[in-house]
């Protein structure tokens, strides 16, 4: 019943994206993480995975008022783009198609990206201190002693957060999961 | 304490994970696997703030994506996206901020720093160069000179100053008298021999000319120039008048002047501006361009020219008065044949009349 809700929903956000574009926010809030973590697997770096991620989306919503309800979701629609762009990329880059899109399944999204995507979304609702670590450690990609020194505590404070904030992701994840 | 080393332990394999991303993990606790297991999926976690700019974009209000922002966050306060207070540094790893988060090329921004100063360099001397090499730019400016002008008087047979004639098709050449009285405007044509001798409105014959131009009154109405006396004739004209052509005029000219030219006044040649004939207007007068040879040789000058403005507004019988030479007279006759004029009137008729035309050439 509830897949079915969000169905319908997902399906008015899509038709109100359409006939303005400005409605577009809400599928984006609620495939951001799913894109990027689709490519980011696929591709070296972050930088390379932002760039495609944003040419997915403005793909997709360019091509928005093509885009058939068939039951499949949104999401799928958008990782065939993802997919599209990726083997481009991979044209580009080798001469030659080489991404693998078994991921994308005609079903729905497996559960790899599926997962990164909702761990990602996870570390929007941990509490501030410990978010902040975390994106520090791992967007910026600074030490604990950078991290200590950048936010004035002890670097055995900032080790504490880190452990207690990938605990916090992990019991997240498997009350998700259960 | 036991935590703490855990973390520890976490921590080191975390950070052997972000420096070898390939390299297998090392034996450990099952629990701190798990952990690095969540990290590993981390380490490639989107940016905030490109989510932030990327949204931006897609709707329309947000900065193009290649202009990397980053935040620096303030020690001992938190980040949050919505946070809007943070300072923000444009462009961090060209200036060393932030800790680099990714290598900083300082070789590859000064080359490109060189390549662009070079090439602002050769489109600099380019433009001089260019500059020095191209011609002066050449002008004309056209002046229309009506020659406002009283008639010169008296007639001459070898300066055009306007004419007329007539005739009511006789087959005799008109026969010889006196002139009428020269007016300003023509009621009646002058005739020797009458064909109406009762018209209902009668008016004195009168010839149009300047009002400088006096003849004593007579009753032996004819043209001047002919010799015939024996039999009276209005001429082989038509129009009225007495003459070899055609209007109300005397003579072998048009209109209603005296003489071989046209449009009244007399004298021969055509109607001049001026007591009562007022000027042509050109309401079409492309300049004329300028001629290579001229340019080349920056050479300068002005042409003269005379010509007719027709009854039809149009120029012709176009000369070179005063020519200017390196092929500026071809060039002014070219564009002054192009004009187009209201044309001169009198007594609400239009006239044909003559004019110069000054087209002085210039180079700047």
């Amino acid at each position: 019943m509830k897949a079915l809700r969000n169905d319908i929903d997902e399906r008015l956000q899509v038709e109100a994206a359409r006939q303005d574009p400005a409605q577009f926010a809400e599928l984006y809030e609620n495939n951001f993480e799913r894109v990027y973590a689709y490519i980011a697997h696929r591709v070296p770096n972050r930088e390379e995975a932002q760039d495609l991620t944003a040419e997915v989306f403005h793909q997709a919503l360019a091509s928005l008022r093509g885009f058939e309800w068939r039951g499949r979701p949104f999401a799928a629609w958008l990782l065939g783009i993802a997919s599209n762009v990726l083997s481009d990329r991979w044209r580009r880059v080798i001469g030659q198609a080489e991404v693998a899109t078994e991921d994308v399944g005609q079903a729905g999204i497996e559960d790899p990206v599926e997962q990164r995507a909702m761990l990602y979304q996870l570390v929007d609702r941990l509490p501030a201190d410990q978010r902040q670590v975390i994106r520090l450690r791992f967007v910026a990609e600074k030490t604990l002693r950078e991290i200590a020194t950048q936010l004035g505590r002890s670097e055995g404070a900032i080790k504490q957060l880190q452990w207690r904030a990938l605990q916090n992701l992990r019991e997240q994840l498997r009350s998700n999961h259960g | 304490m036991a935590s703490l080393s855990l973390a520890d332990q976490l921590d080191d394999a975390i950070e052997m994970m972000m420096a070898q991303p390939n390299s297998a993990p090392p034996k450990m606790d099952l629990n701190i696997g798990e952990l690095l297991g969540i990290a590993a999926e981390l380490r490639l976690i989107p940016d905030p703030e490109f989510k932030v700019a990327l949204k931006a974009q897609l709707l329309g209000a947000g900065p193009a994506l290649p202009v990397v922002v980053h935040t620096i966050a303030r020690p001992g306060g938190n980040i949050s996206p919505g946070d809007t207070n943070l300072p923000r540094v444009v462009l961090p790893t060209l200036f060393g901020v932030d800790g680099g988060n990714y290598p900083l090329q300082r070789t590859n921004f000064a080359l490109s720093m060189a390549m662009h100063a070079a090439l602002i360099v050769v489109v600099v001397l380019a433009t001089l160069r260019a500059g020095k090499a191209v011609h002066p730019v050449g002008s004309a400016h056209s002046v229309l000179l009506t020659y406002a002008s009283p008639y010169l008087l008296p007639p001459s047979i070898h300066e055009s100053r306007g004419g007329g004639g007539g005739g009511d098709r006789d087959k005799l050449a008109e026969s010889a008298g006196r002139l009428p009285r020269v007016e300003q405007e023509q009621i009646t044509p002058p005739a020797v021999v009458l064909r109406n001798e009762h018209p209902k409105l009668v008016a004195e014959p009168t010839v149009i000319g300047p009002p400088e131009l006096t003849v004593p009154p007579t009753s032996q109405i004819g043209n001047p120039l002919s010799a015939i006396l024996e039999r009276p004739s209005n001429g082989p004209g038509f129009g009225g008048g007495i003459g070899s052509a055609n209007g109300g005029g005397i003579g072998s000219g048009d209109g209603a002047g005296v003489g071989s030219g046209h449009g009244g006044g007399a004298g021969g040649g055509t109607f001049r501006v001026g007591a009562g004939v007022s000027a042509p207007r050109a309401i079409y007068d492309p300049d004329p361009d300028y001629s290579e040879e001229a340019r080349k040789a920056k050479y300068q000058g002005t042409v003269l020219l005379w010509l007719v403005v027709g009854a039809d507004g149009k120029p012709r019988d176009i000369r070179v008065q005063r020519s200017a030479g390196m092929g500026l007279d071809e060039k002014a006759i070219e564009a002054v044949r192009q004009w187009k004029f209201e044309p001169a009137m009198k007594d609400g008729q239009p006239v044909a009349v003559q004019v110069n035309i000054e087209v002085s050439f210039h180079l700047y």
